[in-house]
């Protein structure tokens, strides 16, 4: 509580923050359900056929599905970057090079 | 030891002599001013950057257990409680983006070192931050002790020991990997896994890509391999009259039970206390999301361990070694044995043991962290200075690693997996508390003990009752409720959430206090850059730690 400090910058917190994009809030939104919905939904991918190689249909879809979850999350961040407030030092900061750790 | 090969053996020795070496060196690795704290000890200076923790958090989660008992599991029955596990460490990424971001945050505002303390701190409820705690010790000891019989599934097919009649002589290879371990984890704390997780992900990166690559060519493509798989989970099995295993889950019910596996198992995952060491130990919250989107790497290798389980179906010599073994546990390393080159299975094996080691030590840290900061802090020492604390820790990761060894050696072998299944079922209770409160305070505390309670007593009773023709008790985590079937953490966690939901109205209409809430709104969107908080405000389980022993 000492240390309200940075993150009071990104003032009035994640509402005004969707709000003031809503449309890429919808979009993050509708990108991390459809990842969960499109593994959960068996009944999507539940075949034997068309294989793929030699792979039945079930264990290809499961296995490639999983560099795509890979690749709409790295695209939620990106969209989330646009969510911050752009002069937020801490949040402007961080997608920059400079923070990127190796 | 007479058929001990001396190549596999060697080579595994001087892999895991240079992960002993590396454990210890770790205490050097990003030395802080001062080590003697829980941020140092327990959470490696809260400063790990995407690289470091993508290593560290993916060493966490897939655990060398996952690389026995998966493809085991896929081996005894196929889809439904075998690859679930793969649609599982798929959607675990998505999930946690949504919360762990949040977690972390405020555990960096408030310095809390574990889930228990953000508990504690958001509810103002000792006794919730101890119902907290005490499952999340609960679940890690079969955890730690699982990890333990991964390395024996090694050792017995190596041949070390297994000829011996002296049960000390027997189990000597698994007490000396353990004492090294306990020690290394004693010195380094969360450095030395954090360090060994470099050697452990190199070389199972090396072992699948080369098993996915070679195994197929010299057992008839898979082709061969799948339709081995089909034909053996099609077989009536002459115990249950029924079929062994699903290939592909078609029928309503396998599908309900593989998506409520993956999803429960999923929730779960995120909210063990091993993983929240593993993510609080970042130093900033975007190397906390960047990590979602990168784990799914590990999940891909997670996809094709679980195929090696038909490569031993397909595998004559490996089924037929299997099957006189009695253990489905030892088909990935019958498997490497029978097709790799001795020295290639040398270092299938390390990989499998050093893999063992990397999640163990970060568990037996985790717990000990929870007993020291919500158990002995909470009600024994409330003024424990952090370098008392950190002892403590120090001492009780090593006796939560005795348990674990007594767990491996003296409960059998499916005793163990059990409480690992109900392990996760009680792991998911503590979701609402601390995933619910990480988005609202609306829960009544009282009402979330409650519901905990509720679901915990449920869980471990369905757990109990679930039974096969061959197995009276404890025989899955599966169960059917009205008509349907359900995995049992995900109709226990229902339970809790009902009584939890409730109980608040209750308690809210008749006035009982609430708790003192010491978060505030916008801690849960920080990104302090830098220095954890240095907290020295002595609010609720905020560290009294002296500003001065931060890591950079």
């Amino acid at each position: 509580m000492t240390q309200p400090s940075v993150a009071s910058r990104s003032s009035g917190g994640p509402r005004s923050a969707v709000a003031a994009h809503p449309v890429t809030s919808a979009v993050i939104a509708i990108l991390i359900i459809a990842t969960i919905f499109f593994a959960v939904y068996v009944p999507l991918y539940a075949s034997a056929t068309p294989k793929v190689g030699d792979f039945p249909f079930f264990y290809f879809y499961l296995i490639a599905y999983i560099p795509a979850v890979g690749i709409v999350l790295g695209i939620v961040l990106l969209l989330q970057n646009r969510l911050r407030p752009v002069e937020g030092a801490d949040g402007g900061a961080a997608p920059g090079p400079g923070e990127v750790t190796k | 030891m007479s058929n001990v090969n001396a190549v596999t053996f060697t080579i595994v020795v001087v892999l895991f002599l240079i992960v002993t070496l590396t454990g210890f060196a770790a205490a050097r690795w990003r030395r802080a001013e001062d080590m003697m704290h829980l941020n140092e000890w327990g959470l490696g200076g809260r400063g790990f950057g995407t690289f470091v923790a993508w290593f560290l958090i993916g060493g966490d989660l897939y655990t060398a257990y996952t690389f026995i008992a998966v493809p085991a599991a896929v081996f005894g029955a196929g889809a439904v409680t075998g690859f679930f596990a793969v649609s599982y460490t798929i959607i675990v990424f998505p999930i946690a983006l949504i919360f762990l971001p949040r977690l972390w945050s405020i555990a960096r505002a408030h310095n809390y070192v574990t889930p228990a303390d953000f508990v504690r701190g958001r509810y103002g409820s000792r006794g919730l931050a101890l119902a907290i705690a005490f499952t999340g010790v609960l679940a890690l000891m079969p955890y730690i002790a699982l990890q333990l019989v991964g390395i024996q599934a090694v050792l017995t097919v190596m041949g070390v020991g297994t000829s011996s009649t002296s049960t000390f002589v027997k189990d000597l290879p698994l007490f000396i990997a353990f004492l090294v371990l306990a020690i290394f984890t004693f010195v380094s704390g969360l450095r030395a896994p954090a360090l060994i997780a470099f050697i452990k992900d190199t070389l199972i990166y090396l072992m699948v890509i080369v098993a996915v690559l070679y195994i197929p060519t010299r057992i008839g493509g898979w082709g061969h391999i799948f339709a081995a798989g089909e034909a053996h989970l099609k077989a009536i099995s002459p115990v249950t009259h029924k079929p062994t295993g699903v290939f592909i889950p078609t029928t309503g019910n396998s599908q309900l039970a593989f998506s409520t596996l993956a999803l429960g198992s999923a929730l779960a995952l995120m909210v063990y206390p091993h993983a929240v060491t593993g993510v609080l130990s970042t130093r900033r919250r975007d190397v906390v999301k960047r990590n979602m989107a990168l784990l799914p790497i590990y999940s891909v290798m997670l996809g094709f361990i679980a195929l090696l389980g038909y490569m031993a179906v397909a595998d004559k010599t490996t089924a037929a070694n299997v099957k006189k073994a009695g253990n489905a546990q030892l088909a990935v390393p019958y498997l490497f044995q029978h097709l790799f080159p001795s020295w290639f299975t040398g270092i299938a094996f390390a990989a499998i043991v050093i893999g063992a080691l990397v999640p163990a030590a970060i568990m037996a840290i985790a717990a000990a962290n929870l007993f020291t900061r919500n158990i002995f802090r909470e009600f024994f020492k409330s003024d424990a200075t952090p370098r008392l604390q950190t002892q403590v820790s120090q001492w009780v990761s090593l006796l939560v690693k005795v348990g674990a060894l007594l767990f491996a050696l003296e409960l059998p072998k499916t005793f163990s997996i059990n409480l690992q299944l109900l392990g996760g079922i009680w792991i998911l209770q503590t979701f609402p508390a601390i995933v619910g409160g990480l988005f609202t305070r609306w829960f009544h505390r009282h009402a979330l003990l409650a519901g905990w309670l509720a679901g915990m007593v449920f869980g471990t009773i369905a757990a109990y009752k679930v039974a096969t023709p061959t197995t009276s008790h404890w025989a899955g985590s599966v169960d059917t409720i009205f008509g349907h079937t359900v995995y049992i953490g995900l109709s226990a966690i229902i339970l809790n959430l009902a009584v939890s939901v409730i109980l608040t109205l209750v308690f809210k209409a008749a006035r009982v206090p609430a708790g003192t809430d010491e978060t505030l709104p916008q801690e849960y969107k920080a990104d302090p850059v830098g220095a954890p908080a240095a907290a020295p405000a002595g609010v609720g389980v905020g560290s009294t730690g002296p500003a001065g022993d931060l890591p950079r």
